[in-house]
Order: structure tokens, then C-alpha cells, then sequence
């Protein structure tokens, strides 16, 4: 039997980051697609990111307007995008207004003129913005009728060879509409409101010939247009082995506590009250790998960065520096309807820019309420999918959590994402003889061996530094340990 | 580097109107070569036995045409209503001149003005009109888009009668 040969369809560009992933590739050439939401969606927005991608003199754009937005207001707003090239429209991408044909004429003229256009221009990307005017306008037509104007138009601009695109605002329950059985690819945009935050969102109902990834992939719209943020970043499905060596975390003590510093491509967390310096132990872990000629990415989420970064300089100024030298990347992620995948495309980009090797995520629990209240209710999920992706990278993740304060609560860190780290410090505070003193234990070590002593510590002017073990006394962990009969005060450090 | 990446930062961002380099608005003589263009460049077959005025006529009934198949008629009648509107108190030939959309002659009341004014007040007007038009769309739009969307407009005009004539 004749082996048959394999027709592969060439992929276009989107133009949008993040969307070709999510699609399975990029956009089928000479399909015919369907991008479908509410007002306000972005639907508009991503049909100009696509035809400016791909438009060119000899391919040009053809962008139908039917009686929805104006076509000279659309302009206006749309050049605002930095997507937006003036030096194209009109020649590159070319605008063609069908109100007319749809309100005082039939569906087969409005087909002839789209058509009449097509020959006319020989265009590699068509739109029609709004196609839910035309197929739903009036009462007058009749759906055998639409059926047939959806099919011959489907196939004009297939023999045109044209990837078209046509634009709509449909409700879920309209998906019996017959342009959803011809097209070969539904892109469906939408706004989930949640108490007072919106997440845009976006699915591919369907994509012939390719393999979308599946799921509702968050997307925000910027300046520079719509940029999706996959549910399953690149970086995680390209693993990255590598052997297991030991970084210091730049803490004098803390190494000695882990067995030897932290093991690369690991998750830490750091827990400890408000106030028990677990982002001068971070900073620490940062500064220490600048010294060893690393690479290193800080995300912040409770304070402004130049705060931070003041508060960071005023310990080691090493740290400043970096950043100007860009060794060191300081991402501020603080709006409150944040995506937990926004967060990770940041810090990736980051990290990929960098070539960075250290990561600290200050603080979990700064992040957990920059959430949109609808990834705040799977943050176990979400901090999975985060750390996962980082540490698959091989980048060391350092993160640090606020644990509740209360000298009798004996759990150590949040049991909700625990699980997820590979090593896990605590900070606590005790009562020592009417002083409040600090302590630090290693609670968990993945695959290796470590102190299982409290350890006093100090925050000096050049950060956090480890002292004695607090083997003279009983019951640390209730945060008023008592005293051996013969012991005496431990010796702090200096 | 610092990256701050908020939500807000879009929104915070003030929509500066739509202006740009070369800007032929305000009367300028960018928009003014822009309307020079509209009417000497008319179609051919709609040259014969022009006065100005009515060459003047003919470059807005073209541009209207022109116009309204990417912006719509609706939209074109929008800005040239307007247009007129803004022009009509500095140029009383227009009191006469009229708006028919959609139909093939869209000036109206040419003849009646030229009567009542005269040729080169009726040909001024109108061409102030055409001026007020380009500088409306500029700042709708951007000059420079707007531009290239006349010259694209008048050059698909021209295109069209070239194979008007060729196909008969």
C-alpha cells in the first residue's frame, strides 16, 4: 500500500504572547475561525494584534466593520495599541464597511460584496467585526438561509486561501448557532467577576488540526494589546535535571542547620511572625549568590520595590548595585486580581532574561492576596503550578511565608502548601526569661539530613546571623520554654 | 532593573489625543495639498467641462463615495455634516449647498450657488470645506493615518475609473 503523504498546514503567527502556545502551535493558515465573547472582551483587540502580525502590501488585511463599533472610533481607539502602525492602514490592512449591504440588502448580497472585496484585495487575513450583525440581524432570516451564507462564505475565503476570523458576541448557549459547526476554530474570550475583581479568560473551543492546550487561560489587556498566559508554561514541560549541589544561603549558621547549604533547584520555604526578618534571611540568600558571580530574580508583593530595595541597600549594598549592573531583577507584582499565571509568565520572563539561578518570592502570603479572589480559593493548586514550573527550570526557589503568631499554636508552617516546598526553615519568637528572643529550626529537608535543634538567632546590621542551640530548655515550641534544673542562659551570638 | 508590573498601569495611562508628526491640521498647507490633490486628481471622466466650483463639487461627491466604503456612509455623512456645519458661518456661498447621502450627486445646490455667488466663492467654500473634513478626520484618526487613508481612497478612485473606462 502507498504511503501517504503528510499535508502539513503552516502556522501563522498571532502576534499575541502566549496565544500560539495555547492554540497548539499558531494559527492554521487559511482557516476559518470564530472569536466569540461578551462586550468588552477583547475580541476587537485581538483580530488588530492577528492582522498586524501577519498583513502585508501583497497579503493585505481586510477588515469588514458591520453596524457594531464605527469604524472611524474603532480606529481611534485602536491606535492607542503599540501593535497599532499607522504607516499600514490603508494599504496594509484595508477597511471595508458592510453596513449598508446588511441593512438594506440580503444575506447573498452582503455575501457578494465580502466576495467582490476578497477578489478584489487577494487578502492573507479577513474580519468581519461584527459577524453577529449580519447573522442576527432582523427576524427576517430564515436558518436554512444563514446555514447556507455561513457555508459559502466559509468556503469563498478558504479558496481565497484567506485565514478569517469572524467576530461576535455569543452566549454559551448559542454555540447551535451553524457558524459554530463550520468553523474550524472557536476562540472564546471572557470576564469572570468574582466580589470586585475580573479575570479575563480565554478558551479554545476548538482548533481543527491542531492540539490546543486545554483550560481557561488567563490574559490581561495592556498597552501593547492582549498577552495570555498559558496554564502550562514552555518551561514545564522541558524539565531541567541537574546534579545536586549545595548554595550557600549567605546566613553565618543557617548552612551548617541545612547540611550544608540549600540544594540547588530546590523549593525553600521560610516562615516565621511578622517581624522575625524573613526578608533580610531572602535578601541574604540573593546577596550571596551575586557574590558568586549568579544571577538572581526577587519578586515582591507586599512592598513597593524602591522601599525594598532601600531597606535591602541598607544591609548590602552589593544588592543596589546588582540591579544596576543587571545581575539582579526586582518584579513588583501587587494588583489584587493578579492570575497565578500573569505572576509566573513575569518572573519566567524574568529569569529567562537573566539566566537567573536564585528566585525569592517574598512573600506567599503577599501573593496569596494579590490573587483575584478566584485563584485566591485554589492557591494550593495555584502555588503548585507556580513553584512546579520554577523548579523544573532548575532555578532555586526561595520563598518566604508569614506564619500566625501565637505562642500556642505548634504548627510550624501553612499546611496548606507545605507539600509543595522541599525544605522548610521556621522562624519563632520566645520568652526567655521576660526577654523576647528569636529561633530558627529546620522542619524539613527533602532527601537529606539537617539540624533538628532550635537555634537562637539575631538580626544585626549585616543581616541575620545564627547563634546557639537552645539545648538547655524545654518546650521552645509552645513559645515559653522553661528551663532546665542545671542548665544556665545560653550564649547568644554576637 | 526594577520591573513594576501592575494591573493599573494601563489604565493609569492618559489617552493623549490623536496627534502626530507632520500634522497638516489647523488649516495647514499639508491639508491644504491634501484637498489640492482631492479635486485635481478627480477621475478623468468626471473632469469634462469642470469650473472650479464644480470641480470642487465633484473631488467631495468622490471623497464621500470614497470614503464611505471603509468608514461607512453613515460615518462620512457624520463628518462631512459637520464639516459644512463648522464652515458654513465664514462662507455664505454654502448657505445654498446642500447634503444628499447616498445618492450619486452628494453636494446638492451647486448650480443655485454659483448663480447667487458666483464660481470662485462657491469653489472657495466647498474647498473649506473639504479642508475643515481633512482636519476632522486628523483628529479623530491621526493626521497621518488620515492622509494616507485620502490618498488611498483617492488613489482606489482612480483605479476604479481606469477600469470603468476600460470596461467600456
Amino acid at each position: 500500500m502507498k504511503e501517504t503523504e503528510h499535508t502539513p498546514i503552516r502556522s501563522l503567527p498571532s502576534g499575541v504572547p502566549g496565544f500560539d502556545i495555547v492554540v497548539g502551535g499558531g494559527l492554521p493558515e487559511y482557516s476559518f475561525n470564530l472569536i466569540a465573547g461578551g462586550p468588552g472582551s477583547g475580541k476587537t483587540i485581538l483580530a488588530h494584534q492577528i492582522m498586524f502580525a501577519n498583513a502585508t502590501v501583497e497579503r493585505p488585511a481586510l477588515y469588514f466593520t458591520v453596524l457594531g463599533e464605527p469604524t472611524l472610533k474603532m480606529l481611534r481607539y485602536q491606535r492607542q495599541f503599540s501593535y497599532f502602525d499607522p504607516d499600514l492602514a490603508g494599504s496594509a490592512i484595508q477597511f471595508v464597511n458592510l453596513s449598508a449591504e446588511v441593512v438594506e440588502r440580503s444575506l447573498g448580497e452582503v455575501l457578494d460584496r465580502i466576495v467582490a472585496e476578497t477578489e478584489r484585495a487577494k487578502p492573507g487575513i479577513v474580519v468581519v467585526d461584527s459577524f453577529r450583525t449580519i447573522s442576527g440581524h432582523g427576524n427576517a432570516i430564515a436558518p436554512l438561509e444563514l446555514d447556507q451564507f455561513v457555508q459559502r462564505l466559509a468556503l469563498h475565503l478558504t479558496t481565497w486561501e484567506t485565514t478569517s476570523f469572524l467576530l461576535g458576541e455569543y452566549a454559551v448557549e448559542e454555540q447551535r448557532n451553524p457558524v459554530f459547526t463550520v468553523a474550524d476554530g472557536i476562540f472564546w474570550l471572557s470576564q469572570a467577576t468574582d466580589r470586585n475583581s475580573v479575570v479575563r479568560k480565554l478558551q479554545v473551543v476548538k482548533t481543527r488540526g491542531r492540539a490546543p492546550m486545554p483550560g481557561l487561560h488567563t490574559f490581561r489587556i495592556t498597552d501593547d494589546g492582549l498577552q495570555v498566559f498559558p496554564r502550562i508554561p514552555e518551561h514545564a514541560r522541558l524539565r531541567h535535571e541537574q546534579e545536586r549541589r549545595r548554595l550557600s544561603t549567605g546566613v553565618p549558621g543557617m548552612d551548617e542547620m541545612i547540611g550544608g547549604g540549600i540544594v540547588a533547584g530546590d523549593a525553600v520555604m521560610l516562615t516565621g511572625p511578622a517581624g522575625s526578618g524573613k526578608s533580610t534571611v531572602a535578601t541574604q540568600f540573593i546577596a550571596e549568590g551575586l557574590r558568586q558571580g549568579e544571577t538572581a530574580v526577587i519578586a515582591v508583593f507586599e512592598e513597593y520595590p524602591e522601599d525594598y530595595l532601600a531597606r535591602a541597600d541598607a544591609r548590602d549594598s552589593d544588592v543596589g548595585r546588582m540591579i544596576r549592573d543587571g545581575k539582579l531583577e526586582l518584579i513588583y507584582l501587587r494588583p489584587l486580581d493578579l492570575s497565578v499565571d500573569e505572576a509566573l509568565a513575569a518572573i519566567l520572563e524574568a529569569v529567562d532574561r537573566l539566566g537567573a539561578t536564585r528566585i525569592v518570592i517574598d512573600s506567599l502570603s503577599g501573593f496569596e492576596v494579590a490573587l483575584a479572589p478566584t485563584f485566591r480559593e485554589d492557591f494550593r493548586e495555584s502555588l503548585y503550578r507556580l513553584v512546579g514550573t520554577l523548579t523544573a527550570t532548575g532555578v532555586t526557589v526561595f520563598m518566604t511565608a508569614e506564619a500566625a503568631e501565637g505562642f500556642g499554636d505548634a504548627r510550624f508552617t501553612s499546611e496548606k502548601v507545605s507539600f509543595i516546598t522541599d525544605e522548610i526553615i521556621v522562624q519563632r519568637y520566645v520568652e526567655i526569661k521576660g526577654e523576647l528572643l528569636r529561633v530558627m529550626a529546620v522542619i524539613k529537608m527533602r532527601g537529606s539530613d539537617h539540624s533538628h535543634e532550635f537555634r537562637l538567632y539575631d538580626i544585626t546590621a549585616n543581616g541575620v546571623v545564627v547563634g546557639e542551640p537552645l539545648k538547655e530548655y524545654d518546650g521552645i515550641i509552645t513559645g515559653v520554654p522553661t528551663v532546665r534544673p542545671t542548665s544556665s542562659r545560653p550564649k547568644r551570638s554576637k | 532593573m526594577v520591573h513594576a508590573r501592575a494591573a493599573h498601569s494601563a489604565s493609569a495611562r492618559m489617552i493623549s489625543p490623536v496627534r502626530s508628526r507632520d500634522t497638516p491640521s489647523g488649516n495647514s498647507p499639508a491639508t491644504r495639498e491634501i484637498v489640492r490633490r482631492l479635486i485635481s486628481g478627480r477621475p478623468p471622466h468626471t473632469k469634462r467641462g469642470d469650473t472650479p466650483a464644480r470641480a470642487a463639487a465633484s473631488a467631495c461627491d468622490n471623497l464621500y463615495r470614497e470614503l464611505s466604503r471603509w468608514v461607512g456612509a453613515d460615518g462620512c455623512h457624520a463628518l462631512f455634516t459637520r464639516a459644512l456645519a463648522e464652515t458654513r458661518p465664514d462662507q455664505p456661498a454654502l448657505g445654498k449647498i446642500r447634503l444628499h447621502p447616498k445618492s450619486e450627486a452628494y453636494i446638492d445646490g451647486i448650480a443655485d450657488s454659483i448663480i447667487a455667488y458666483g464660481d470662485p466663492e462657491t469653489a472657495t467654500a466647498l474647498e473649506s470645506v473639504l479642508v475643515r473634513l481633512v482636519e476632522l478626520l486628523g483628529r479623530l484618526i491621526g493626521d497621518d493615518m488620515a492622509g494616507k487613508l485620502i490618498d488611498r481612497t483617492f488613489g482606489d478612485s482612480r483605479h476604479g475609473s481606469e477600469d470603468t473606462r476600460e470596461e467600456a
